[in-house]
């Protein structure tokens, strides 16, 4: 075991960060809707521009071709830059569907679609969920008719983060009408603007209205755009899924070392109602404390979990183990946080910029719930690390 | 001894719960502005619920802690507008009978000051703030006091800030018992919350299914259920121990009600986060309550009592036996 880098690391690190000082925008990013859309795709765009999309995609098709060591260098560098969080209206277009189509598309889909993702002209959506499967997957009924040259679809989607920006969507539906759970399901390439597509906003918590139903109403969906083969989705949604639960939630671990210490910045200027600075308070800096020493473990996690894949070439079944840490001590961190910001933690309009911390709160459940909920990740952990019996 | 709401407890329980389900529903906090309650506040008024602490000699109803803890409890069951504790805790201000009957009447509003009095929680149409401090309470006009609008996280609770308290008290009263009483009526709300989350929850586990199963034959379910209703349990037997001590001038009524606070700021807190969670997606949304509990739990959990001052009291203190 060793923590050296290697020169070529240290090298692409210092390139990042000298990047980084001018290119990250001086502009917050707006708190949500058309023109965080517009913000997102114009900093794709951008790093795009300078050589810096596609960190994880491989050099033959526009990316960085890095290795996972590198792929750290640089989300640490992000946050250590203050870049825009990467958690953002490119991120399924980014982290699943150009991974997927890599992994699996037809060099037809993948010459089309895959530059357009890398320089920000193309945002994708996850039209995975239904009101009756999201934990349960399987389960879903949107169904295809498949005729000669299309398949016509008809149905509704729910959750779908972003439907109302995206240009093209991951779409999972069953196309076998006799089939059940896993079989008869196709993943199709979807496009947002086609006619019979209908998207209904859903209010949130958090004041804002970033996830929808779709309804699709005979939509025609050319057959070219199968990913995969018809009635045989779920095995191209598992690589969809492994690209979320892989390396998908990389840049919030690592961001969260630095929202650790801008938390501890603030209880050093933050005074209680009895006068003394957050930070003086026993019960508040030992919390802090233990939760930087939890960052510290995460961003441990992660790079013990990417040297051993870029070594084996596997991923493994951990991403579970790290949803789990980074959401719970996520939670935690906002927890501290509101004893520290006292009164003003119940401040909230809905504004993320204005609000970080409150909005982080309330995400912490959007966090613990998508992308598959926690309950679901120790089941998981349970089934594919532990071996233990399944109950389902 | 016996540990559990009786007789006409129970029948006063039962009418403040139809009662404040159809002047309050929690269901009117939908996509709603934080809101005022002075309509609210007139029929609360009307129905004679301001005069619940009241003794007889004063014209009130002269009725006991329990019974104050009792309605409270379902105040909290429909997230309800922490103005109706201050109007409450108001009237128990040294007063004269006519400022004591508008505040009955709720012709007159009150808000609750807190945060050193420059936070102002509920209706903005309040004439009077209410300070109460464990050593004692004052009620102040807030006349042409400037008052800041704040975004505000829950619903059911409008906030101002003011940057100076007004100077003229209208009404004071010296000693500890309006922040008992407070206290008592908090932790009760937030008991009725965190019941309330745990009633929906189970509710929800009985009928959603996933892998063919309901969800609540799921252990990932079944156990922060049964965790849920051990905190609430306890936090709600403490809160009965604490409002019948209080009714009996028990000398340690004060440790019991501090304890009362603390375990119901976690138990309320702590359910409406399960509730969430293990509702799934639908649980964040904006229509469904499950929010609700959340957020306002938040806000009451800072109320005559936050965590870190309620445990420092109670390290050293002493219940007698
Ligand atoms: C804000 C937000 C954004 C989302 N974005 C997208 C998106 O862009 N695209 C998309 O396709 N989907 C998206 N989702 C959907 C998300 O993946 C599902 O909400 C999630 O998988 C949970 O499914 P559910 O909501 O149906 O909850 P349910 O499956 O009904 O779960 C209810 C509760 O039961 C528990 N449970 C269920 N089954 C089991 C089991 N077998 N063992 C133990 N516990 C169990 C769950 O953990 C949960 O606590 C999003 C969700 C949210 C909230």
């Amino acid at each position: 075991m060793d923590l050296q880098y290697s020169e070529a690391d240290r090298e692409f690190r210092e390139r990042a960060r000298a990047w980084l000082v001018d290119a990250v925008p001086k502009q917050p990013r707006p708190a949500h809707g058309a023109e965080a859309a517009s913000f997102d795709r114009a900093w794709q765009r951008k790093m795009y521009e300078h050589g810096w999309a596609g960190v994880a995609w491989p050099k033959q098709y526009g990316g960085l071709g890095l290795t996972g060591l590198q792929q750290v260098i640089w989300y640490e560098e992000l946050a250590r830059a203050r870049a825009p969080h990467y958690i953002n209206t490119t991120y399924i277009a980014l982290m699943h569907a150009g991974p997927t189509l890599i992994a699996r598309g037809t060099d037809a889909q993948k010459a089309f679609h895959l530059p357009k993702i890398l320089s920000g002209e193309a945002l994708w959506c996850q039209g995975f969920s239904e009101p009756n499967a999201g934990s349960d997957l399987a389960s879903l009924k949107t169904r295809g008719d498949v005729g000669n040259d299309d398949i016509v679809v008809n149905g509704a989607k729910m959750w779908t983060t972003d439907a109302k920006y995206a240009d093209y969507q991951e779409l999972l539906i069953r196309t076998d009408p006799a089939s059940e759970r896993h079989k008869g399901l196709t993943w199709l390439i979807g496009d947002m603007k086609a006619p019979g597509i209908d998207i209904k906003p859903i209010r949130t918590m958090l004041m804002d209205e970033h996830v929808n139903t779709v309804f699709y109403d005979n939509v025609h969906i050319p057959l070219v755009n199968v990913v995969g083969e018809i009635d045989k989705g779920w095995s191209t949604a598992l690589s969809t899924l492994s690209f979320e639960r892989g390396l998908g939630f990389i840049g919030d671990q690592l961001e969260l070392y630095e929202r650790v210490g801008r938390a501890i910045d603030l209880a050093g200027k933050t005074r209680l109602e009895d006068g003394r600075f957050a930070i003086e308070d026993d019960g508040i800096a030992q919390r802090l404390a233990s939760l930087k020493a939890d960052s510290l473990a995460i961003r441990a996690m992660t790079l013990a979990h990417i040297t051993e894949s870029d070594r084996t070439g596997d991923p493994g079944p951990k991403g579970s183990l790290m949803k789990l840490l980074v959401t719970g001590t996520h939670k935690a961190l906002s927890e501290t946080v509101g004893e520290i910001l006292g009164w003003s933690f119940l401040e909230f309009n809905g504004d993320r910029t204005e609000h970080p911390w409150t909005y982080d709160y309330l995400w912490s459940w959007v966090f613990s719930i998508s992308g598959g909920t926690s309950e679901i990740q120790r089941e998981i952990t349970a089934d594919r690390l532990l071996e233990l019996p399944r109950a389902r | 001894m016996f540990l559990a709401p009786d007789g006409h407890e129970i029948e006063i329980a039962d009418a403040a719960a139809s009662f404040l389900a159809e002047v309050m529903p929690i269901a009117r906090l939908h996509g709603a502005a934080p809101q005022s309650s002075a309509a609210l506040r007139l029929t609360v008024g009307e129905m004679g619920w301001f005069a619940l602490a009241l003794s007889e000699e004063k014209s009130g109803s002269g009725l006991s802690p329990v019974e104050f803890a009792l309605f409270f409890r379902e105040v909290g069951r429909q997230c309800g507008p922490v103005d109706v504790l201050a109007q409450c805790l108001a009237v128990l201000l040294d007063m004269d009978d006519t400022a004591r009957a508008d505040l009955l009447s709720g012709s007159t509003g009150v808000v609750l000051a807190v945060g050193q009095g420059l936070r102002l929680l509920g209706s903005p149409d309040a004439v009077y703030a209410l300070d109460v401090s464990p050593t004692g309470s004052r009620l102040l006009h807030l006349g042409e006091t400037e008052a800041d609008e704040r975004p505000s996280l829950d619903p059911a609770t409008p906030m101002r800030s003011i940057t100076s308290l007004p100077t003229t008290a209208v009404a004071t009263a010296s000693g500890e018992h309006v922040w008992r009483m407070g206290q008592l009526g908090v932790a009760a709300m937030l008991i009725g919350l965190g019941e309330a989350a745990l009633d929906q929850i189970v509710a929800y586990a009985k009928i959603r299914e996933t892998f063919g199963r309901k969800i609540g034959s799921y252990q990932a379910v079944r156990h922060p259920c049964a965790d849920m209703a051990l905190r609430i349990e306890a936090a709600r037997s403490q809160l009965w121990y604490a409002a019948t001590a209080l009714k009996e001038g028990r000398g340690d009524a004060g440790v019991h009600l501090d304890a009362a606070k603390h375990l119901a700021n976690q138990a309320a807190v702590a359910n409406a986060d399960t509730n969430i969670q293990l509702h799934g997606g639908i649980g964040v949304t904006e229509e469904h309550t499950a929010h609700l509990y959340l957020k306002h739990a938040l806000l009451l959990a800072k109320l005559f009592g936050a965590k870190r001052p309620l445990l420092a009291n109670l390290l050293h203190a002493q219940a007698e036996v």
